[in-house]
């Protein structure tokens, strides 16, 4: 006799950390990712064959429901599914299109494949500014859009006006072609603001110029669809580091005197932890340290880093030397005099 | 708590707000009612009802820049302005401007801020206000004070914009073009501080403040 599997989807009482994949002390910006990641994947219109695609999806909106909100969560944390105090407001679809759009549901195949023939509304794009430390780290931008939909007002209104031709006879054999507006008649509009909350995510490892598009959100278009609302990254200049790819660039100036003896230090990475340095060799001016591992996370695999490359530069004591310096370190140093006269330009 | 939900205002009188503009888990800030820094808007010209707009139309006299005008729909997303810092000191994003902090309002379709100059304006002999600049970037006379009663700039309060360079206010008079802008109002600066030159944020995207990204400080 076998024991039934518990599935986290398919019991009264459900483990909504496990619906999500996240600890118990994941902070609102994983249970943010969590979701937006699995939403993707469990929508039943990516999941067609799968009877229990609905339940699924389902789950995953009262597991954000409940966990993203403080109050529910500590309940939820105390007394569990059933302790909850009210009903579940909101339906799922709201919470998914705070993430995607009204219709970001619309998988495989652009909405550019839908009916040409519907018109569209302009889309909106808003540069989104950046910090080095949210593209190494991640983050969420929580943002209210307020904008103009369509809704029913009393009357009828003009519509789909187009040019059409008109022949009239204006005698035996003879004809005139005349051109003529014409328009239907369709229920009236107006346009009323409402507002709502997105939520926009910076992936880590994201680039400069990556869109983030809200189906939808766009400009209404009286006679058809509403545009899109498009986020594009643009990521500030960073005062210590410089991005290339995947790879961070950095300087650093040591003192004459720890680029021939050795050195130890360390350099405050973008999310806080120390990169520890050290040197007991010469540091020649313009040499260069590679950090593997400590760039940024790769936007297509995260758990592939790229390198973090350090340039030294050396800073000369700001003092004159006497003759008794002079001559301790012609002997301490045993270097002889090299005084090579060569082009350094080269064209350059 | 956060609902995430729509709320519907009847009228272009102020909006209502999300309802539960609590906090969240964690450290995190409401201003849900004030125009932050980022943030994309439509301002409406509340004497004349038309909102602040431009387009790849230049003016045939003054300096020929791009034309800024007052349209009367509310559907156009060439009437969406970004709200940013003054050339180099940038804001930061999600917080919200302060009144009388010095912002530049760049036009979001075009990528050129709002101007003023030295110029009269075509149809009131007012100062030119133009649309200049390349990808937000243009010179010192973008610069535009936000003046307002409050701390900061409230979205459902009307505020007036005061060109840094050379102090006049951003104003609409009423005068109308012909073709090829039809009905489309002037906006100018003028002097005075007066009825024509108060503005109100309306539709637009509203950057909230972020945590910041976490941290993994070592012991």
């Amino acid at each position: 006799m076998k024991l039934p599997i518990i599935s986290p989807f398919l019991t009264c009482r459900r483990d909504f950390y496990q619906i999500l994949g996240v600890t118990k002390s994941a902070s609102i910006r994983d249970i943010k990712k969590a979701y937006r990641k699995l939403a993707l994947q469990l929508h039943p219109d990516r999941n067609q064959d799968d009877p229990k695609a609905q339940d699924k999806f389902a789950d995953l909106g009262a597991a954000y429901e409940v966990l993203s909100d403080e109050e529910k969560r500590k309940q939820y944390d105390a007394y569990g599914e059933d302790g909850l105090k009210e009903g579940h407001h909101g339906s799922h679809n709201d919470i998914f299109s705070s993430f995607f759009g009204d219709f970001g549901f619309m998988f495989g195949g652009n909405r550019q494949q839908q009916d040409r023939n519907i018109p569209r509304g302009n889309d909106i794009i808003l540069d989104l500014e950046v910090t080095l430390e949210e593209v190494y780290s991640g983050n969420f931008v929580e943002v209210v859009r307020n904008k103009p939909i369509a809704r029913e007002a009393p009357g009828k209104r003009k519509c789909n006006c187009r040019q059409e031709m008109r022949t009239t006879q204006l005698g035996p054999g003879r004809f005139q072609m005349t051109q003529e507006m014409v328009c239907d008649e369709c229920p009236n509009v107006k346009l009323v603001n409402e507002e709502r909350t997105l939520e926009v995510e910076i992936e880590q490892g994201v680039r400069d110029e990556m869109e983030y598009p809200f189906i939808g959100e766009g400009e209404p278009h009286i006679d058809g669809e509403p545009g899109d609302l498009r986020f594009r990254i643009k990521v500030l200049k960073h005062p210590v580091f410089e991005r290339r790819g995947d790879d961070l660039y950095t300087n650093v100036t040591i003192s004459l005197v720890e680029a021939l003896v050795g050195f130890k230090m360390e350099i405050v990475h973008l999310d806080g932890h120390k990169v520890h340095i050290e040197r007991d060799k010469v540091t020649k001016p313009g040499a260069r340290m590679w950090k593997k591992g400590e760039g940024l996370p790769n936007f297509d695999n995260i758990n592939i880093r790229g390198s973090l490359i350090i340039t030294f530069d050396v800073e000369f004591p700001q003092t004159q030397l006497d003759e008794q310096q002079k001559e301790g370190i012609r002997s301490l140093l045993k270097q002889g005099s090299v005084q090579k006269v060569y082009n350094g330009l080269q064209g350059y | 708590s956060k609902q995430l939900g729509l709320r519907v205002a009847e009228h272009i009188e102020p909006l209502i707000v999300l309802m539960n503009v609590g906090t969240d888990a964690g450290k995190h800030n409401s201003e849900l009612s004030y125009v932050t820094c980022g943030s994309l808007v439509k301002l409406l010209n509340t004497r004349h009802n038309v909102r602040l707009h431009s387009h790849d139309v230049k003016y045939g006299s003054g300096s020929g820049q791009q034309s800024v005008t007052g349209v009367e729909n509310a559907d156009d997303s060439n009437s969406y302005w970004q709200i940013r810092g003054k050339p180099n000191r940038p804001c930061k994003r999600g917080v919200a401007i302060k009144c009388g902090e010095a912002i530049r309002i760049t036009h979001m379709k075009t990528g050129r801020n709002l101007h003023s100059h030295r110029f009269n304006s075509p149809l009131s002999n007012n100062q030119e206000v133009s649309a200049f600049g390349e990808s937000g970037e243009g010179d010192d006379l973008d610069v535009w004070a936000v003046q307002c009663d409050n701390d900061h700039w409230e979205r459902d309060e009307a505020v007036r914009f005061k060109h840094v360079g050379t102090d006049v206010y951003l104003s609409v008079t009423g005068e109308q073009y012909g073709h090829p802008i039809r009905g489309q109002r002037e906006v100018h600066g003028m002097k005075s501080a007066n009825q024509n030159n108060w503005w109100r944020s309306m539709e637009g995207v509203f950057i909230q403040p972020s945590q910041e990204p976490l941290r993994h400080d070592e012991l």
